[in-house]
């Protein structure tokens, strides 16, 4: 019985580590930079492609996807952070000239376009039918039953690299910049900033680490359908951001831990079958209340943004 | 060092500003003045680059600049600050004074290859920005968020920041609009400080006293024109300007006096 809580506690905390690549990624441009951006999750899933279809074998009979070139899989998630990049890039340019609420609009959109690409163009990703059985990485030199547990390791090392590049990157001269940005565009204007190239850089790393969450989430389902890069995705990292604290990174990796554990928590709840159905729906319920009570009662997030402070830092020079 | 050559801005029929001309000196600190309305804001917002103009040119340093985008007029030396100053409000003090700094080296790359929480550039813009707080009489502030600073402040830290970029030209747009008197009164020994420091000003104030007391020159708009220029004493006593800012039965009193 422990070692099945424990297996499922590992499996858990392994989607909370991939959200909160995800929410990193998100905090750097909504949190720090301020863009309202609601299509996150198109980065994810073009990731998640392009990760697959570099590193599968070629399509078999009754499968139909381009590529299928056995690439070793860091070249894979290299590739996958390039093109969630490319896409951010081609997206960006022409919608990030638009204010917040037509910017969300458009993000959102864009996202629902590219699901509806990957399920409707068979030639391309197999369509609804997916992919299967992805390999996982080291998974040849470790028994089935300890697996888990070295996923979960290999990505909290992941989570704890990317944490380091975000927490650089928002405390920077760049970083900033965005935050002038977000705050007061005219101000930050003449203080000679140029909004349009702060936001597609912001813009562009964000869909990056994002494109790379996709590739994990791979080694994690070991299956990949366009079902599972719904906008859901995106609504849940922003969640997990605001529960956590918009623009604190840290933040960003405990709302994230504290919106899968939430969700998934209502499953050790042993209420017989006849509940089963009633529990899921549930678990959104529940994830709405907490963030209710979180804009109620804590607006700021469990960890606020942080004060920048130079008073102690600059006296040991 | 500034000139705006028939400056034009027309909004479909309304003629905002219409067909001024005005001209900063190098050190000075010359007015602009004039009632509600009277487009005041709207050369200022051309001159910074926020709006375009509808026809006229800006020179300034012997350049053409007009219509060029905001962010790099700014980078000119030309700074302007806005009738609402808030700053960027969950920002420290320091850092809003950091996002002023010039060369702000904003590389990515660097940024994520650098361990130091401050760099030695940045510590030397710290060290910049702390003398300035210092001089304002916002040393003690530092790590305030700009949020929490009363409005005097504010307006303070207003100048504090652009100092960080030397800029020649300060544009201020009501300045002492919403200033108790004794912060006004520091106002006023600032500019004039900064003026003897070799900057230039170029203010829009409601204030008619602030106006005379600071400026050596002044230019009076109403209805989008230029009605009339002079020293500050000519501006006191033009009829015109007074029409404009009191109305005519005043004027007609004043004249059969």
């Amino acid at each position: 019985m422990l070692t099945g809580t424990a297996l499922f506690l590992s499996s858990i905390l392994t989607l909370a580590a991939i959200y909160a690549v995800i929410a990193l990624a998100l905090n750097l441009e909504a949190g720090v930079d301020g863009l309202w951006d609601l299509g996150v999750v198109s980065f994810v899933a073009v990731g998640a492609y392009t990760y697959t279809m570099l590193t599968v074998s070629p399509a078999s009979a009754g499968q139909s996807y381009i590529m299928g070139f056995g690439l070793p899989m860091w070249v894979g998630v290299l590739a996958a952070g390039i093109a969630g990049s490319i896409v951010a890039f081609l997206i960006g340019k022409p919608t990030l000239k638009l204010k917040n609420e037509y910017f969300l609009i458009t993000t959102f959109a864009f996202a629902e376009v590219i699901r509806q690409i990957l399920t409707n163009e068979r030639w391309l990703s197999n369509g609804v039918a997916g992919v299967y059985n992805l390999a996982q990485p080291f998974k040849t030199y470790f028994t089935p039953s300890v697996y888990p547990y070295i996923l979960l390791l290999l990505l909290v090392i992941i989570v704890f690299i990317v944490y380091v590049v975000v927490h650089r990157l928002t405390y920077s001269t760049f970083g900033r910049s965005l935050k002038a940005l977000r705050e007061n565009e005219p101000l930050a204007l003449t203080a000679g900033i140029r909004p349009d190239r702060f936001h597609i850089r912001a813009f562009v790393i964000a869909g990056f680490f994002a494109g790379t969450a996709g590739a994990f989430y791979v080694w994690y389902s070991t299956v990949i359908t366009p079902s599972l890069f719904t906008s859901d995705i995106t609504f849940f990292v922003w969640m997990a951001i605001v529960i956590g604290g918009l623009a604190n990174n840290k933040g960003a990796i405990v709302g994230s831990v504290i919106f899968v554990l939430a969700g998934e928590s209502l499953r050790f709840l042993d209420l017989g079958s006849g509940f089963a159905v009633r529990m899921a729906s549930m678990k959104i319920a529940i994830l709405g209340l907490i963030l209710i009570a979180i804009l109620k009662w804590r607006p700021q997030g469990i960890l606020p943004e942080k004060k920048v402070k130079f008073s102690n830092s600059s006296k040991n020079s | 060092m500034l000139e705006v050559q028939n400056a034009k801005k027309y909004f479909g029929g309304v003629k905002a500003v219409d067909n001024v001309s005005i001209q900063v000196k190098k050190s000075s600190i010359t007015g602009l003045i004039g009632a509600n309305g009277a487009g005041k804001t709207t050369l200022f917002n051309m001159i910074s680059g926020f709006i375009p103009l509808t026809a006229g040119t800006v020179i300034y340093e012997g350049e053409d600049i007009t219509n060029q985008p905001a962010y790099k007029i700014s980078t000119k030396g030309i700074v302007r600050t806005f009738q609402t100053p808030l700053g960027f409000p969950r920002m420290t003090v320091m850092e809003n004074m950091l996002v002023f700094a010039k060369n702000r080296n904003a590389g990515i790359f660097t940024a994520i290859k650098t361990s130091k929480k401050v760099t030695p550039l940045e510590e030397e813009y710290i060290e910049r920005a702390r003398k300035i707080l210092k001089d304002v009489g916002l040393g003690n502030k530092e790590d305030a968020w700009v949020s929490d600073l009363s409005a005097g402040e504010l307006k303070i830290l207003e100048f504090a920041r652009p100092l960080m970029a030397d800029p020649h030209i300060f544009l201020l747009d009501e300045p002492a609009a919403g200033i108790n008197p004794a912060n006004l009164n520091s106002l006023v020994t600032l500019i004039k400080d900064l003026r003897n420091k070799g900057y230039t000003f170029l203010i829009v104030d409601h204030n008619l006293k602030f106006i005379m007391n600071i400026c050596d020159y002044i230019y009076v708009m109403a209805d989008g024109k230029l009605i009339f220029e002079g020293l500050p004493d000519e501006v006191a006593n033009a009829d015109c300007v007074i029409e404009s800012y009191i109305g005519k039965k005043k004027t007609e009193d004043t004249v059969s006096n």
